[in-house]
């Protein structure tokens, strides 16, 4: 592996307020483990030393930001916030029509209930836990549509978040394109490792999908970084803007669903946005059923202050390449003590291949799950399975056995150093020289949905 | 009536905009007649809610900086967590954005097709949450509460006869009593302690579940303190955790008297239950350490659960939203009487009686003082809650009310002097005969959306 001599993605940014962090012994996190079921999720963030839990609403907001916060209009109606984020929305990223709600989930859960009948298939390049939960409680069946290399988590393809045209069309003449109410495109896709897609696919799809009168609705949490990735591997856009690249992006879709709390910058908040009048009026009426009026749908006026400053400079090229520059250097100094990664690597975490790294476990004594508890244990640092405990079970209650059974390093943006980096690297490494005395793990509670939020563990003897 | 006492000073404002008539004329047209499409720069005083408007104390927004944003188990979760628990007695602590989510949450386990809910009085989201689910939702508010010009100390509560009659009609379908404190729909008025503690009997005879919608919590405790025998010494927290103490349930908009601007919480007793509601929380809302919070925002609120008990603060809340009501009715406004502890209610029906039911002259109220003062309010009446019969014909609500709500700690005794002047000029227009049309209205929660417009 050659050496870091590079250090060009420095921060386009300086400290301007800090968060104290405790430092715990290793006696003390076994305890808080155990009281933990050994699952991260259920961890007090107290006790976690350097957390790479999630990115999704973790970021570190700029200046610009908490100084935007403190002009939010709290009115119910018609708040001046809500005018401001609306129109970033329209201008940056070129959507009609803006429903805000409290976080992307909010956004899913109408969509499915405006879109979906009983019956229908969804197709999408990967699923995503709450995403696709969603779309089953409404009724239709996910279609895995990602191209084959995207769960091989070694091949280095560059654009492992490509939809696979054949895999939809055979879907489309298997069932019909009157089934398939819209195919959900996420930009970067996060359980294949934070891995793009590229334009030229987008375009085909869009193609495709024009043919068949088939939507597509962008899950756009992360679209930024796919820009970036759009920008450094596919050939033409090397000198195009990522703000340029985003904006094509999203003229190549019908809508998109946005958790804010990823790429925008800020801690809570998301929106529907949407082309079509039809389903932006069905979806105002049902805003505030579930979420709040649809000027605030469950939002603080300050924090729709916050994500229109975090959209803007999302978009900044100095700030993405700093962002994955970090993430890139993490998975380098993992790669060079042998871990075993996703690769390429991807734009807000390094995806270790957990049954790479446990290969003396099965899939059944939940490798990913048990290597997120034992880099807890060494070090204090927060991390998250995403392997069979995330993948849950099929409506007919048979566990999903994903091909990728993986732990995530999350990156929160702008939050931690650079030496924060080594720390979580040597943590890894340590983990990996004693990695053949690693015990796996059985789950004594499982709850309905979403079982990787606060199923509970214990050693396997 | 004494000069208001603010038991705080001013530490950040925000300027308002002052427009003319023909200004919001103008702005009117654009919004199709309904103050919930106004843009908020476009209104001077905005008494649509009280419901996430108020100002932050200092030390809340030293709260907000402290926020601890980790995804699970963050330490302003904990904070929030030990506060709640220890007002409310409850062990299952759930954060929402809202409070309508905690609402969906609870009623849509609890609801289905045939079930049947009975409260005091639902307010218009609760209602539309409970019948979204297919079941039936049933206000049986005290006899008292009918008259909306005479004094009673307690119309909020809940007629214990009647729920008796609907406990024996309904049986086993009923999913739960749904005591709302303070009364929202009938006039921001109070629920006795006693009354509290009879459906909390009943509860038990039957086998019911009880549950408290209690987002003005802290005001419904001024008025214990003040009006029910026993509780002249008891602090305003110590009657709040005692009447929580009586429910199995707690639902909680913390925009009201949490005192921030977002937020809501679910508490129960049960654990088998909280486990089905955490299930349904991740889904829709977040993990069940946050619920879809920031965590700066938990923060804030734990801190404002606090505040809202402060005798002092409690007093100048209750008495300036009188200070509004009683010099209305001293010029001779109808409002409902007494007056409650978040808003003053107008009895549009007797104040435009020239304007008749299917003309909404709640809506024509409304728009008339933001024309004449760039004051928002809320039609509480047939607009609200109006249905139609099979052929199309309203059938109007009980009351034509429009509901002047006072955020918390914003407007100054100026403000609400104002407020009063504009009167003066709606007096001068109260025979006017014509109301408003609708011309577009949504399948639900019509109020939020719809559009109107004059009739010539």
């Amino acid at each position: 592996m050659a050496k870091i001599t590079k250090r060009s993605w420095a921060e386009p940014y300086r400290m301007k307020m800090v968060e104290l962090l405790k430092v715990t012994t290793r006696p003390q996190r076994l305890k808080a483990l155990k009281e933990a079921g050994f699952n991260t999720f259920l961890l007090p963030a107290e006790d976690v030393y350097i957390d790479l839990l999630t990115d999704s609403g973790t970021n570190a907001m700029s200046d610009q930001q908490w100084s935007a916060f403190m002009t939010g209009d709290e009115a119910y109606a018609g708040s001046k916030s809500y005018y401001r984020m609306e129109k970033t929305i329209q201008d940056y990223y070129g959507y009609k029509y803006i429903i805000p709600t409290h976080q992307g989930r909010g956004a899913e859960h109408l969509l499915s209930k405006i879109m979906i009948k009983k019956g229908d298939y969804v197709p999408g390049n990967m699923y995503f836990t709450t995403t696709r939960l969603h779309q089953e409680l409404a009724g239709a069946k996910f279609v895995d549509v990602i191209i084959d290399e995207a769960h091989d988590p070694n091949n280095p393809f560059p654009f492992k978040g490509n939809v696979d045209i054949n895999k939809l069309d055979a879907l489309v003449k298997k069932v019909g394109a009157s089934k398939i109410p819209y195919i959900c495109v996420a930009t970067n896709v996060n359980m294949a490792g934070g891995q793009p897609i590229s334009l030229a696919n987008l375009k085909e799809l869009r193609k495709y999908t024009k043919k068949h009168g088939i939507k597509i609705i962008h899950d756009m949490t992360r679209v930024a970084e796919n820009a970036y990735f759009i920008q450094q591997r596919e050939k033409g856009y090397q000198n195009t803007k990522i703000k340029d690249i985003v904006k094509e992006i999203c003229s190549l879709t019908d809508g998109a669903t946005m958790s804010a709390k990823k790429d925008a910058l800020v801690n809570i908040g998301g929106f529907l946005a949407i082309n079509d009048w039809d389903i932006y009026e069905e979806a105002r009426n049902l805003v505030v059923a579930y979420e709040g009026l649809h000027t605030y749908g469950g939002i603080a006026g300050r924090d729709m202050e916050a994500i229109a400053v975090g959209i803007v400079e999302s978009l900044s090229d100095a700030h993405q390449k700093a962002r994955v520059g970090q993430v890139e250097y993490l998975g380098a100094k993992m790669q060079e003590y042998g871990i075993p990664i996703v690769t390429p690597i991807g734009g807000h975490g390094i995806f270790v291949d957990a049954k790479a790294f446990l290969p003396h476990l099965t899939q059944d004594q939940f490798p990913a799950q048990t290597l997120a508890a034992e880099v807890y244990l060494d070090s204090g640092v927060r991390t998250m399975e995403r392997g069979i405990v995330s993948a849950g079970r099929k409506p007919n209650g048979d566990n999903y056995y994903p091909n990728l059974e993986l732990v995530r390093f999350t990156l929160p943006r702008r939050v931690y150093t650079q030496a924060h980096m080594d720390v979580v690297a040597e943590s890894v490494a340590m983990v990996y020289e004693n990695r053949t005395k690693i015990k796996g793990l059985k789950m004594i509670y499982e709850p309905k949905y979403l079982r990787f939020f606060q199923a509970r563990f214990e050693q396997l003897k | 009536m004494r000069t208001l006492t603010e038991p705080f000073k001013i530490k950040m404002v925000e300027p308002l905009r002052i427009t003319t008539e023909e200004y919001r004329q103008n702005a009117l047209e654009k919004a199709g007649y309904n103050p919930f499409l106004l843009r908020s720069d476009d209104v001077f005083i905005d008494l649509l809610t009280d419901s996430g408007t108020g100002a932050m104390s200092d030390k809340q927004w030293g709260g907000i900086m402290m926020g601890d944003e980790s995804y699970a188990g963050a330490r302003s979760w904990e904070h929030l967590q030990t506060v709640v628990q220890n007002l409310t007695g409850m062990q299952y602590v759930l954060p929402t954005h809202q409070g309508r989510a905690a609402e969906r949450i609870l009623y849509s386990i609890l609801g289905g097709k045939g079930k049947v809910f009975i409260s005091n009085t639902h307010f218009d989201t609760t209602r539309a949450n409970i019948e979204y689910v297919g079941s039936e939702a049933y206000d049986i508010v005290c006899k008292e509460a009918e008259d909306v010009e005479s004094y009673h100390a307690f119309k909020g509560n809940i007629d214990l006869e009647k729920l008796e009659t609907l406990i024996q009609q309904h049986g086993k379908n009923i999913a739960a009593i749904i005591m709302t404190v303070t009364n929202n729909s009938s006039g921001g008025q109070p629920v006795s302690m006693k009354n509290m503690k009879d459906v909390r009997a009943i509860c038990t005879k039957y086998g019911l579940m009880m549950v408290i919608d209690g987002c003005r919590i802290a005001e419904n405790s001024y008025y214990v303190k003040h009006r029910e025998e026993g509780f002249e010494n008891k602090t305003y927290k110590e009657i709040a955790q005692e009447m929580l103490n009586l429910g199995d349930a707690f639902i909680m908009s913390a925009k009201k008297d949490g005192m921030v601007n977002i937020g809501g919480l679910l508490t129960l007793k049960d654990e088998a239950l909280s486990v089905k509601c955490k299930n349904l929380l991740i889904i829709s809302e977040g993990f069940t350490t946050y619920g879809g919070l920031s965590g700066r925002d938990m923060e804030a609120l734990a801190i404002g659960l606090e505040e809202v008990f402060d005798k002092d603060y409690l007093h100048y809340r209750i008495r300036s939203t009188a200070y509004l009501g009683e010099k209305l009715r001293e010029k001779g406004i109808p409002v409902v009487w007494p007056i409650g502890g978040h808003a003053v209610y107008i009895d549009a029906k007797k104040l435009y009686q020239n304007v008749p039911l299917e003309e909404y002259p709640g809506q024509a109220l409304v728009i008339d003082l933001y024309l004449k003062g760039g004051i928002r309010c809320v039609e509480v009446g047939s607009v609200m809650f109006g249905k139609y019969d099979e052929n199309g014909k309203l059938i109007p609500a009980a009351n034509e009310l429009v509901r002047m709500a006072l955020p918390r700690r914003v407007y100054t005794q100026s403000h609400l002097d104002y407020v009063l002047d504009v009167f003066d000029d709606i007096i001068e227009i109260k025979d006017r005969k014509k109301g408003f049309k609708i011309t577009y209205e949504p399948p639900f929660l019509r109020h939020f959306t719809a559009h109107f417009e004059p009739i010539k």
